[in-house]
This record gives C-alpha cells, structure tokens and sequence, in this order.
C-alpha cells in the first residue's frame, strides 16, 4: 500500500486531532493514577496467555518476586490464547498496555518492528538483564532490528512426536533421529501397511518444517526482511510430499487439515490418525496428557544440527511502561532466579538459562518433562546456528503456506501451481 | 383423524431429536475422560468420568460460580437497560411524529450495518477517555451503553411489534385525554409485552453468550464472565481441558435455557385475550 | 405511505412533508405539536446514545478507513492514504472478491432456510399443548451455544468422516464426507450450521404469533376456511411486519455471519478460503494483519452494499407487509 508522501495540510489537522484525543486519557491518566512513585510502590501490570497450570506457576513466581521486592506488587490478567492477541493489540491502541506482556515469535517482529516493545539492549549491557548463561541462538532469536525486543523465557525445538504403543504393537520398528525425508515417507507407508493407520501428517503446511527442510538444503525461510527461497524450493517441498501422499504414507487430506491446525488437542498421533505429528518437543508432556497411547519424541529427519534453540515465548516489557527499570528487573528474575526457575519449571518451554536448566531436569519426576529436556539437550548439541526471529508479516505468510499446502493436498492445484501462488503472496506479505 | 392429530406430536417429536442430537452429544461428551474426549467420536462414554464436573467448577483459583454471578449479574442489567430504553425509543419511532423521524429511523437501521471489528479500538479509546476502563467495577463499558439504546436491533423489533398493535386503541385513549405519555402508559407498555419478553429473552442470552467485548474490558480473574472463563480451559498451544470445559458449557446452558423456559410463557399468554377486546 | 419505509430508501427524506401529510389525511392535526415534543422526549436516550457511543466510534472507523492506520504503531505515524485501501480492495485484493462470492453464498441460501424453518416451527408451536413450554426451549437451545468454544468440537464431530452424520447416512448405504473438512461442502455445513440455530427468529415468529388476534380465525372458521386458507390469508399477512423484521435482520445477520466461520475454521476460513467470509476476511486484515485502515474501509464498503440491499427489502416491503396501525 502507498502512502501520499505531502498530505496536506488539513489532513495533517485531522490526524492531530485524532491523535491529541487519544493522547487525552494518558494526560488524565498522568493526573490521577501515579502517587506511586512517591511512596516508592510500584504496581506492574503483567499479561499472558496460557491456562490455569501456567496462571498458578506464574503467579508464584510473582509472589516470590514479591516477597524480596516488597515495595513490588502486580496486577495479573492471564486468558487463553483465544483472542489474546487481539485484546494486547486494543490495548496497546489505547495506550494502555500493561507494562510486561508475554508473546511467541509469530508476533515478536510485528511489536517490535511498531516500536511497542522496549528495547532491552541496555539492560542486557549493563548487566541488569544476564543472558549470558543463554544458548547464543536463543539471543539471536529475541533480536529484532538490532534491538533485544523481548527475554526469552524457554527454549524449545522441532520434534517428530510417534505413537510408540501402536509401532510396537504392530512390530514396527520405530524411527529414529537422522533418517533422511525420503526414509521417513518410506518408513511411513510401510508403517502404514502394517498398522492400518496413516504413517505420518503431511507436514508440507507446516512453516517449521519446510523451514528445516530448507536450511538442510542450505537456504532460510528469511534472509533479513526478505524470503530465504526460492518458489523452485517451494515446489521441490510440495513435489516431495505429493509423492508421500501418492504412496498413501499420509492420510487423506480432510485428515491432514484437521491436522494442520496448531492446536494440541488435534494433532493426529493424539485423535489417533496418524501415527507420528510434526510439533514442537516441549509439547510431548499436553500431548501425551490426550492419549493413552505411549508417545515418544525425536527430531525432524534429515541432518538434526539444522534445526535451531527457538525461543518459545518471550517477556517483553511496554514501551510506554512507567516502571521500566522494575519490569527489567523482574524479567531478569524470572530468567536467572534459581528458585523462580524451579517454579515455572519448563512450562513455558525448556528454561532458557542453561544452569537452571541442569536443575529443573535433575529434580523434575514428570516422565514426559524429563524426556522432553533430555530429547531438547541431545539435540542441542548439535545445534548449528540459529536464525533470526521471523519478521513482520510472518503470521500470514504461515497462513499463506496452509492455504497453498492445502490446495496442493486436496489436489486442487498442482505443486508448481501452489508453489507459485504461495511464493507470490508470501513476498507480497514481507514486503508489505 | 387419529393420525392428523398425531403428525403435530409426532414431527416435533422427530424434529427435536434431529437437532438436539449434537447437544446430546455434548452432554455424553462431558462424561469423558481426556484420552477419549478426542478420539472416541460416539455419544456415550467408554469410561463414566463426572469428575469433568467437579474438576471444571474447581479449575480456578475462582470457583466457576463466580463467573456465573458476573455473567448474571451483567446480563440481567443488560436485559433491564435495554427493556427501558430501547421502548422508549421504539414509541417514538412506532407511534410519534416528529421533525427528522424518517432520518434518524435510516440512521438507527444504519448503525446495525457496520462490522463491528472496526469498531473494537475506537470503543476502547472512547471508554478509555471516559474512564471507564478497569477500575473496580469495570462492567460499564458493557452496560452503560444499554442504558442508551445503543442495540438498535431491539428498538426494530419493538417497533415492529408495536405497529402490529391497532392504532384505534391509541385514538380511543387520546379521545379520552390521554397525552402522548400516558397513550405510551396505558395503551403501549401493557401491549409491549411481546416485544418486551422478546428483548429480555434475547438480552440476556446474547449478553450471555458474548465473547469478545467481555474479553477486551475484563482484565481480572474475578470479575471474568462465564464465557471469557469458558475459554480459559482450552490453550491451543499447550494444556486443554476438553472435558471440563464441556462440563462447564452444559452447565452455562442451564441457566439460560431455564430463563427462557421461565420467560417464553409470557409470550405464549400473549395478548389476544386481553389486550385487544379493550 | 409511512415515512418509515420512505426515508430508509432515501436518507434524507423530506420528513416534515411525509409527517404533516399523514396526519391531515388522517384528520388529526391536534396531535402534532404535541407529539413533536414528545417525539423527541421519548427518542432522548437513543439520540444521546447515537450522538456518543455509536457515532463517534463509527466516524473514526470512516476515518480510519482513508489512512494506514495498523492498531500497534504510535496514533502520530498514522498517515492519510486518501482512496487507496478503497482502491486496493476493488483491483488489488483477490481474497476481496472471493470473500464476497462466498459471503453472497451463505446469506442467499442460509437466510431463506433458516426463516424458513423458524416460521415451520413457530407454527407447530404456536398451540397449546403438554409440554408446549418445553419443546420451545429445546428447540430454542442450539442458539444458546452461540459461538462458544465447545460449538466447534461439537460441529466438527458431527459432520467429520467417522461423525453422527455420516454414521445416519451409512444405515442407508451411502458413503459420506469429511464435510467439515472437504473445501467442496465446509461452506455447506456452515450454512447448516446456522439454520440449526433458528431459535432466534423462531421466538419472534412465535411473539408475532400470539399478536394475532383469536377473532380473526373465529370468524374464519365460521366462514368454512381451512387451516392452510387460514395460514395464507390470516397468519401469514398478520405476521407479516415480523415476518419483514426477521428478514431484514436475518439477511443482515447472513451478510455479516462472522462467528460460526471464525469458530470452525480456527479463525483461517479454511479448507483452503472455502469458508472465508467477507467479515472474516475483514478481521483477518484488521487482527492478524493489522491493517486496520484497510479493513475500516472493508467495513464501509460493507456498510453501503448493505444499506443497499436493505433499502431494497424496506421498498418491496411496502408491497407486501400489513401494519395494523393503518399505516403500510
């Protein structure tokens, strides 16, 4: 979309107005809502998405932060990811964002980028906000523009989750990390065969696995603000899946929709359609909650050193916070606090400081959390480089591969037509 | 004969099944434990699990009850708003004649046509400059607006229905030396009772049912409706509760389901024995 | 001629003709001043409430429709774009037409469908019998499901590959569909899925039903009708000011059904766009993409094609609606 580069006059004036009487309740707020700072409390406004297991861990976490920090007390709103996003972005329109908020990568870029997040650079200089016992890629993986635009508050990575009672059951033998795609898709339609269940969803919809498909064909999802790949790559990822569907490795493609959805409650190895999901590995314990089958994680195929420490969720504070220093403060705590970290344990993903990390997976007795740690450090060492965080218009270029992934899977459009209908809207969507 | 009498029992009969049979489904559901809540896809559970129930009222550091006094508490203000002010709106529209009517008629009608996504941030930043947002009692922005008669779709319906009503009954009461106001006392607001049991009906179990304005101005766990509360079991990306939060949405339909079972008696009683003979 | 049924063709209409002119051929000008006043005394409330609470918010969203507006950024970096979301929606956005063709689909079939089975219904209904009470509510509890988190699993179960449907269709031998999930049928069962939620115009066929006066079918039947002349020639002409509100807000409910699409679809209008309504599409701009200004504009062009529409179900209403305070 252009923009008229010499509005006139009269419209600058309307949208002066506009913008002055937004800026009217921040200048009411100013008058009555701070005597907090003479007293030196200070109320932050904390705001994340989860459910009532996270809302307990969290608010212990602050209630800890509490107790050292007397003069510190917060204001907690948490609620599912059903329109969480839309009620931070109507807040933030407001200016009434709370002054720390939780979000994912999907959404990093688009906040930062608007310049709703602070910049944390300097605390992480200063020594305020310690990353240093941080993988470096998950640092990587929070820097928008040069700007540490959120802390990291887990890591996690790419996992190839199976159904190990129904592979044994069947005596099949079970797959295992480093297998290249083409062994996995022929493992699946013999395992297929044998089980009566299709072998594995049809990942071509899902961003995260073309996306270590890619840097295994040593390209990116993104260079920058720009596409790593090319549509050739596109149709090259589609072509390989249509044959793993012709050879009946996957199920039908009213299946792999249901599939291709993100929730957990309808990834196919816990409806029971399939045999193995492409999720992430810190999902296995909610996975393994929804099924009585065993379940057992390992990487995505092909060379596993390509895949990457993703930070799962991040802390970001406002930019237009009051408490600036405080919230810093408390991000830092909930990263490097020993006890803090035992509390939130891996809920929010694998803990990003790696010396809690060792702590939480020596004391943790959940059986799927200690897999999960387990299956994340093995993987983490062979890490290679991580990229950046997506940039903004991520979310719909996502949206934009399901959309084409789908075409091509319901056979509505060959792969060199969906490859090519995708490549066109996911540049139109960065370069927006 | 016998079978002309029994085709009115029997289609309702048949009829009912067809379309309850996914809330039967839904109530089954609510008995399943959470590795067949997913997968098992018939009505009845393998495994009787009415622990949904309880584990769903306790979830939360709040019981659910609470959130069922909030969404009452709401709806019931919303229903009485908008009872008030939108008859009074309706008379005008139905009954007065007055400079611009037609005009502000076209204008009302137009208000239901815009998608309300649009309207989400420059509501909040108006509230918000009023000062209506959060505080300790942060249900305003949901019901001050009710007391306007800003639900034009309820000033329509009244409206319609006040027309149906013959005007030689207003004519008779002028005659009679009635004022506009006491016309809208003593001939409309006892022939409204249609309209009014209509408004109320649909008020609450809208109010009820409303997801996102309750979302956007509710930032505390206590003071969540049941709706909002209803989506805290379900987090996409990690911990779901499917069965609980069945249990807790069979258990939200009760009470709107018995509001209008209380209330679709007025409008069966109706009017045609004693309003129209006077 | 009712000045209603004129002015919302034409928005400004030349009231004070249509008023005074109505009333001396009624022969009662002694009302007028009176009324003037009290006209406005009684329409306060909504005036206050249109003037604050609507209007303002509705003018921004116009506003915001000529400038770039994204939600996030600071209000000062908003810049005016003048036509250009206006334009881009009409040569530059392929979703646009498409969520058009799609919406256009779903009121056209849904809207009739859904009226139709109300007014069945409410019909049944409309005697007293055992029970009477009951059946009312049951039919009536689809509806108050509403967009809820637990209509999407229920939905998806009924109408997936292995669900109730298709386990009814196979007791006859016929092999069903993932329909759900199938791009070819989602938009069917959507459109399904809003006719099972006939509780609403049900209840106000139902209201509507009670307001015909008893005599009428009486005298009818003295006269020797049957029940399906009195259906046509009674019930029908006296229900038909409910029957035109019910049309009116149906079809504006069908243009703007956003719920049940967002809900069954995760928020996508998948399987690929099949189900991708107009207001959905909106949202997706707005929310996900956070192009507000854009979809502000989405929001007035939706706005006039409706008011359209509107104005031309208020026109033909003329021809067929009965309002028994004398005016039509």
């Amino acid at each position: 979309m252009t923009t008229a580069s010499h509005p006139l006059p009269r419209r600058r004036l309307l949208r002066g107005l506009v913008a002055g009487m937004l800026a009217l309740p921040l200048a009411l707020g100013a008058c009555g809502g701070e005597e907090s700072a003479d007293d030196g409390k200070v109320e932050l406004s904390f705001f994340w998405w989860g459910a009532e297991a996270r809302a307990q861990l969290t608010e212990q976490a602050l209630a800890l932060y509490t107790t050292k920090h007397p003069e510190v007390t917060f204001k907690k709103t948490w609620q599912a990811n059903q329109g969480y996003f839309d009620k931070l972005a109507t807040l933030t329109a407001g200016n009434d964002a709370p002054d720390i908020f939780q979000i994912d990568d999907n959404y990093l870029a688009e906040y930062a980028t608007r310049n709703v997040t602070l910049d944390l650079t300097e605390y992480q200089k200063s020594g305020k906000i310690d990353t240093s016992k941080f993988p470096e890629g998950l640092v990587t993986y929070a820097t928008v523009d040069g700007k540490l635009a959120g802390l990291p508050m887990g890591e996690n990575t790419q996992g190839l989750v199976f159904n190990k009672a129904k592979l044994e059951a069947a005596k099949v033998p079970l797959p295992t990390t480093g297998q290249t795609w083409e062994e996995h898709i022929a493992w699946a339609k013999n395992a297929a065969a044998k089980t009566g269940v299709a072998g594995t969803q049809d990942p071509s919809a899902d961003y995260k696995a073309f996306w270590v498909w890619l840097r295994q064909n040593g390209k990116e999802f993104y260079n920058g603000n720009q596409l790593g790949f090319t549509q050739a790559d596109v149709q090259a990822w589609f072509e390989l899946w249509k044959g793993a569907r012709d050879a009946k490795a996957t199920p039908t493609p009213d299946v792999i929709h249901e599939g291709n959805a993100t929730d957990v409650s309808k990834q196919l190895v816990v409806t029971g359609k399939a045999l193995t999901s492409w999720v992430w590995a810190n999902q296995m314990p909610e996975l393994q909650k929804n099924t009585k089958d065993a379940l057992e994680v390992i990487a995505y195929p092909g060379d596993a050193s390509k895949q990457w420490p993703r930070a799962s969720m991040y802390f970001s504070v406002y930019k237009g916070s009051e408490h600036k220093d405080v919230a810093a403060d408390v991000l830092n705590f909930l990263a490097n606090d020993p006890e803090a970290g035992k509390i939130l344990g891996t809920d929010r993903g694998i803990p990003a400081n790696t010396e809690i990390r060792a702590q939480v997976a020596a004391s943790t007795e959940n059986p799927s959390m200690k897999q999960t740690i387990a299956v994340v450090q093995e993987l983490a060492k062979n890490f290679g480089p991580a990229p950046a965080v997506p940039p903004k218009g991520h979310s719909t270029v996502r949206t934009e591969l399901t959309k084409a992934a789908e075409e091509a899977q319901y056979g509505r459009a060959t792969p060199a037509k969906a490859a090519e209908q995708f490549f066109a809207a996911a540049q139109a969507a960065i370069s927006r | 004969m016998t079978l002309q009498r029994l085709a009115r029992p029997l289609t309702l009969v048949l009829l009912s099944a067809v379309v309850l049979y996914p809330l039967v489904w839904m109530l089954g559901s609510s008995f399943k434990s959470p590795a067949e809540v997913l997968n098992n896809v018939s009505v009845l559970p393998d495994e009787w699990t009415p622990g949904n129930y309880t584990d769903g009222w306790n979830n939360f550091d709040v019981s659910f009850g609470r959130f069922f006094v909030n969404s009452a508490l709401v709806a019931g203000l919303t229903v009485v708003a908008n009872c008030i002010s939108c008859l009074l709106a309706a008379y005008a529209f139905a009954r007065l004649k007055f400079r611009l009517r037609g005009f502000w008629f076209a204008i009302m009608i137009g208000t239901l046509l815009l998608p309300g996504h649009v309207l989400i941030v420059p509501q909040f930043v108006m509230f918000k400059t009023f000062g209506w947002v959060g505080g300790d009692w942060p249900y305003a922005p949901l019901i001050v607006p009710q007391l306007l008669a800003t639900e034009a779709f309820f000033v329509f319906l009244m409206v319609q229905f006040m027309r149906g009503v013959p005007r030689e009954l207003d004519e008779a009461a002028t005659i009679d030396g009635c004022s506009p106001y006491g016309v809208f006392r003593h001939v409309i607001l006892p022939l409204s009772r249609p309209a009014l049991v209509s408004t109320a009906i649909f008020s609450f179990i809208w109010t009820w049912n409303d997801f996102f304005r309750q979302l956007v101005y509710l930032s505390d766990l206590e003071k969540y409706t049941a709706p909002v509360a209803l989506t805290l079991f379900i987090d996409s990306s990690g911990q779901t509760s499917v069965g609980p939060m069945f249990a807790m949405s069979v258990l939200s339909l009760a009470p709107v389901f018995l509001f209008f079972v209380a209330f679709q008696r007025m409008l069966v009683e109706g009017i045609n024995t004693s309003g129209l003979k006077g | 001629m009712s000045p209603v049924a004129v002015s919302t063709a034409r928005p400004s209409p030349p009231a004070p003709q249509a008023g005074p002119a109505a009333s001396q051929r009624r022969g009662r000008p002694a009302r007028r001043s009176a009324d003037g006043v009290a006209g406005y005394v009684f329409l306060s409330p909504w005036l206050l409430g249109l003037l604050t609470i609507t209007a303002v918010p509705m003018l921004m969203s116009l506003y915001l429709s000529f400038t770039n507006y994204d939600v996030l950024s600071d209000w000062a970096s908003m810049e005016w774009v003048g036509l250009d979301n206006y334009r881009t929606m009409f040569t530059d956005d392929p979703s646009f037409w498409h969520a058009v063709r799609v919406t256009l689909v779903f009121a056209l079939v849904a809207t009739p469908l859904k009226l139709a089975a109300a007014l069945g219904v409410a019909v049944l209904l409309n005697r007293s019998f055992k029970g009477a009470g009951l059946f009312r509510g049951l039919f009536y509890l689809p509806s108050l499901l509403g967009g809820s988190v637990a209509l999407a699993i229920v939905w998806v179960n009924m109408f997936n590959r292995d669900g109730a449907f298709n386990q009814f269709l196979s007791w006859f031998g016929i092999e069903g569909k993932a329909w759900v999930n199938d791009p070819d049928f989602a938009l069917g069962s959507l459109i399904l899925l809003a006719v099972w939620q006939f509780g609403a115009p049900m209840v106000i066929f139902l209201a509507g039903l009670k307001q015909v006066p008893t005599e009428l079918y009486e005298a009818a039947s003295v006269d020797g009708a049957g029940s399906v002349r009195k259906f046509l020639s009674i019930t029908l002409p006296m229900l038909s000011p409910v029957i035109f509100f019910n049309l009116v807000l149906e079809t504006i409910n069908g243009f703007q059904g956003f719920t049940s699409a967002f809900v069954l679809s995760n928020g996508t209008g998948g399987p690929v766009d099949s189900t991708l309504m107009y207001t959905l599409h909106l949202y997706i701009k707005g929310w996900n993409e956070y192009q507000m200004g854009y979809a502000s504009a989405m929001a007035w062009v939706f706005l006039l094609a409706i008011g359209l529409v509107t104005a031309v179900v208020f026109r033909t209403g003329r021809f067929w609606v009965h309002y028994s305070d004398g005016e039509d």
